[in-house]
């Protein structure tokens, strides 16, 4: 896609110059000293603007100190100040969010400033601090997503941010839903951690341009680009438990329009792990291969992108002895399987006007299936989702650079079969969408943008999604930013409530289920000040969750049943968070935040907080890297805090005594790395301290009785784990 | 300036500092590209210990290991990365490969 329509791009490309001005002299090159061919480059606050020539350079007359904003399709824009008297190098990042905005900023994690959002990019090099394995793993050392274990069996990881659980988080890849429907459990496992170049993390109300589905946020995942990244790239990891993890990735030049990459990750954990003696393989063995071919294409006029995706996964878990290809509705031992196989076809295309940069049409588009199959003890499951993904944008100005705007359209289809047991539960959703996103850009400290999306659900009827973001720059270095908007999601009632199937429980779905629908607003101000001659990065944002409809999961009302009804009374999530992101030295540098959540649900006509769900947590990393990265160290230490366990009081097994609230712990994870001038080896620790839920299994001896429940998780299954592994890079000239 | 034009500067020894021994090289780095080039290079060179590449007079300061490596060693390093070391010429084929804006005349724009 494409990034022409830039904020605080000026726009006519005018050739008058003014008499007291100088020739700048310059050239815009990649960080891989390719030059740039055709990028823009602009003085601030005025109407001058060229073209970098065959050679990257150019020449445009400004001041010296004005400000010149070089920008490329696909590439972050920067600002820098012109300097009279020499020959300018500018190098430009290839762009974090494809359909993104100006970044001025660099380092391992950093706050937009410029961006409307409140966003928090992860850069690769932050991704790297945590080896291991995939996308559930790479907010580790991130302090506004939580990631915790969904039950004690399945080994599937889910984020949680804002307070609430992820699935109210619209993930996507390089601004194609991705992570949602059938895989929003298990999807995060299905993402290698080696595929991924960037993350932004978005909290609160997204954009309408990427559909209803934002609610607490949005995470859009950018993969290596097939232009851009390593010719080769091999990684092998291993750790303590057996995990075995290989992954390699290509990338070349077809010729000079066209470019290919293929992104391949293997798997195998094959060992029985149970630490707790209870039984229960503490996470299931599992086989996992995933496969990416990639295209992109870099015309004058049109860009565009393909990639095809292929995955099968398995887990095999449950009591010890069950294993891959066992029938968990025969096997005498109660036995977890779930065998995934997803294909996804998608792609964008881009339509660019190379003397009109503001301009533009962007179309995205996907197809995927996904086949889920397995069991939960003797109880089979089965799900099929088929998704189809069209979305056409454009956008223009107003009059002038002041006033811009994208608009478009766009058509879900979403075939989805579920069933479990006696439960069925299949859904076909058709939903064709316009929408209508104004950004006022008066200058350099002001920006509002206003959105409003109007979607027509086949079984919902109407969907209008207001968003609205305002961002105000004081000073340097101040950056303050609220939001506000609307968002909606249907449920998927067995998958989204996954622990519930790892119990005895009966489902009971009580009355038909209803689309959730949610608003969310918040504030936040981001600074720069120095403390103790110290620069610090701060971080202050509040925001607030609340659900006009939510699908209810309760687990307190009886230890036999779970009951799935439509929220009747309030349910809302207030969240809080500071950060502090010091910088120690050139080579030492910590981020420590507080975070603070009030969330409350009404369950049964009482309101009251959700099980497991810590009000505090207090999160630190820090990070010490020589020159050139040859030695780092990375530590990351987070504090969770009390959370509710639910009423056991009159539970039918007297003879364990149950928690009546989960206590607060600490994890410790931390890394070593080496660097080569082929690449880096690694050693690793997570859960350094040792730190396990002792019996996170209610009654694991009689799994087929009427009191099991493996859903009662609050920490850690197991307990220190170490891995070691290697990165081997061929660098692309 | 193009950047053929070498001084004619003798070539110094290695001096003994409290890390081990230090040498200054006479290099053909021209831009802030061509530092980090050869600065990463040097950085994993075994028995190096640090790199600091200053561009206004191009001299780039190396504190090593004696017992690991020698200072030719590290000049005949720097040649391969694509620039001069001293008295010893660039490698060839390396600085064919080298961007655009580190080759000879590559800043024939600046003033």
């Amino acid at each position: 896609m494409k990034k022409h329509f830039l904020i605080f791009l000026i726009i006519t490309i005018n050739q008058w110059s003014l008499m007291a001005q100088e020739a700048i002299l310059g050239m815009v090159a990649t960080s891989k000293h390719e030059p740039l061919v055709g990028a823009t480059v602009q003085v601030l606050g005025t109407d001058k603007g060229t073209i970098t020539d065959v050679d990257g350079r150019f020449e445009i007359s400004a001041s010296n100190g004005d400000r010149l904003i070089v920008s490329f399709v696909g590439f972050d824009t920067d600002t820098v100040e012109a300097e009279t008297g020499k020959m300018m190098h500018i190098m430009i990042n290839e762009s974090a969010e494809e359909l993104g905005e100006v970044v001025v900023s660099s380092g391992s994690t950093f706050f937009d400033n410029m961006e409307s959002k409140n966003l928090e990019i992860i850069t690769e090099k932050e991704l790297l601090k945590a080896a291991c394995c995939n996308l559930s793993e790479s907010f580790e050392t991130n302090a506004s997503v939580d990631v915790s274990l969904t039950d004690a069996v399945s080994g599937a990881k889910m984020i949680r941010m804002l307070g609430l659980d992820g699935k109210y988080v619209q993930i996507n890849r390089e601004n194609i839903p991705h992570v949602r429907g059938l895989t929003n459990r298990y999807g995060l496992g299905f993402v290698p951690g080696t595929w991924i170049q960037s993350i932004d993390v978005g909290k609160g109300a997204g954009t309408v341009v990427n559909g209803y589905e934002s609610m607490t946020g949005q995470i859009n995942l950018e993969f290596k680009k097939p232009e851009n990244s390593e010719k080769l790239y091999l990684n092998s990891y291993i750790n303590s438990f057996g995990r075995f993890e290989l992954n390699g990735n290509r990338a070349r030049d077809l010729n000079e329009k066209w470019s290919t990459g293929i992104l391949a990750h293997a798997d195998y954990f094959g060992s029985e792990i149970d630490q707790n003696d209870d039984g229960f393989m503490d996470r299931p063995k599992s086989r996992q291969i995933n496969v990416l071919k990639r295209f992109k294409y870099n015309g004058e006029r049109i860009v565009g992108q393909f990639g095809l995706n292929v995955m099968r996964d398995e887990k095999a878990g449950g009591q010890t002895g069950f294993d891959f290809g066992d029938d968990h509705k025969t096997s005498p031992e109660y036995g977890f399987v779930n065998n995934t196989t997803r294909i996804e076809a998608y792609g964008k295309t881009g339509i660019l006007f190379l003397d009109k940069p503001y301009k533009g049409w962007g179309f995205l588009y996907s197809a995927s299936f996904q086949d889920m199959d397995g069991g939960f003890g003797r109880e089979p499951y089965d799900g099929k989702e088929t998704t189809l993904y069209f979305n056409a944008i454009n956008q223009n100005i107003i009059g002038n650079s002041f006033h811009q705007y994208k608009t478009g359209f766009s058509v879900l289809y979403d075939d989805f079969k579920e069933s479990y047991s006696s439960l069925n539960l299949n859904r076909q959703e058709i939903v064709p969408g316009g929408y209508f996103e104004y950004s006022y850009l008066p200058n350099d400290n002001f920006t509002m943008v206003a959105g409003l999306r109007y979607d027509h659900h086949n079984l919902y009827g109407s969907y209008w999604t207001p968003r609205l973001h305002l961002r105000y720059q004081s000073g340097k270095n101040t950056v303050w930013r609220a939001s506000a908007g609307r968002g909606y999601r249907t449920p998927n009632v067995l998958m989204d409530n996954l622990p519930m199937l790892f119990s005895s429980r009966n489902i009971s779905i009580t009355e038909e289920i209803k689309p959730e629908v949610s608003w969310n607003s918040g504030a936040s101000v981001t600074s720069e000040i120095a403390l103790f001659n110290t620069p610090v990065e701060v971080a202050i944002d509040y925001f607030h969750t609340y659900f006009e409809n939510q699908l209810i999961a309760d687990m307190d009302a009886s230890f036999t049943e779970v009951f799935l009804y439509n929220l009747r009374g309030r349910s809302y999530a207030h969240n809080y968070q500071t950060q502090l992101n010091f910088k120690l030295s050139e080579k030492l540098s910590t981020r420590v935040a507080y975070k603070y959540y009030d969330v409350k649900t009404t369950y049964s006509g009482v309101l009251r907080r959700p099980p497991f769900i810590p009000k505090n947590r207090f999160f630190i990393n820090t990070a010490y890297a020589t020159k050139y990265e040859k030695w780092k160290i990375d530590g990351t230490l987070q504090w969770r805090g009390k959370g509710r366990f639910p009423d056991m009081s009159n539970h039918p097994i007297t003879d364990v005594t149950f928690d009546t609230e989960t206590p607060s712990y600490f994890l410790l994870n931390g890394q070593i790395s080496r660097g080569f001038r082929w690449g880096n080896i690694y050693l690793g620790s997570e859960n350094l301290l040792n730190f396990r839920q002792k019996n996170p299994i209610v009654d694991p001896e009689n799994p087929f009785g009427t009191n099991f429940d493996a859903s009662m998780i609050w920490g850690p299954v197991t307990g220190t784990m170490v891995y070691a592994g290697f990165r081997y890079k061929v660098k692309r000239k | 300036m193009a950047g053929v034009v070498l001084p004619l500067l003798a070539q110094k020894s290695p001096i003994k500092v409290k890390e081990g021994l230090k040498i200054e090289i006479q290099t053909s780095a021209i831009c802030e590209m061509c530092k980090e080039a050869i600065e990463y290079d040097l950085t994993f060179e075994k028995g190096v210990k640090s790199a600091d590449l200053n561009l206004d007079d191009m001299v780039v300061t190396v504190i090593y290991n004696g017992k690991k490596t020698t200072d030719e060693k590290i000049r005949k390093r720097i040649t391969m990365v694509g620039y001069n070391a001293d008295h010893l010429k660039r490698d060839s084929v390396a600085y064919e490969n080298l961007p655009f804006c580190c080759k000879d005349g590559g800043h024939d724009d600046d003033h």
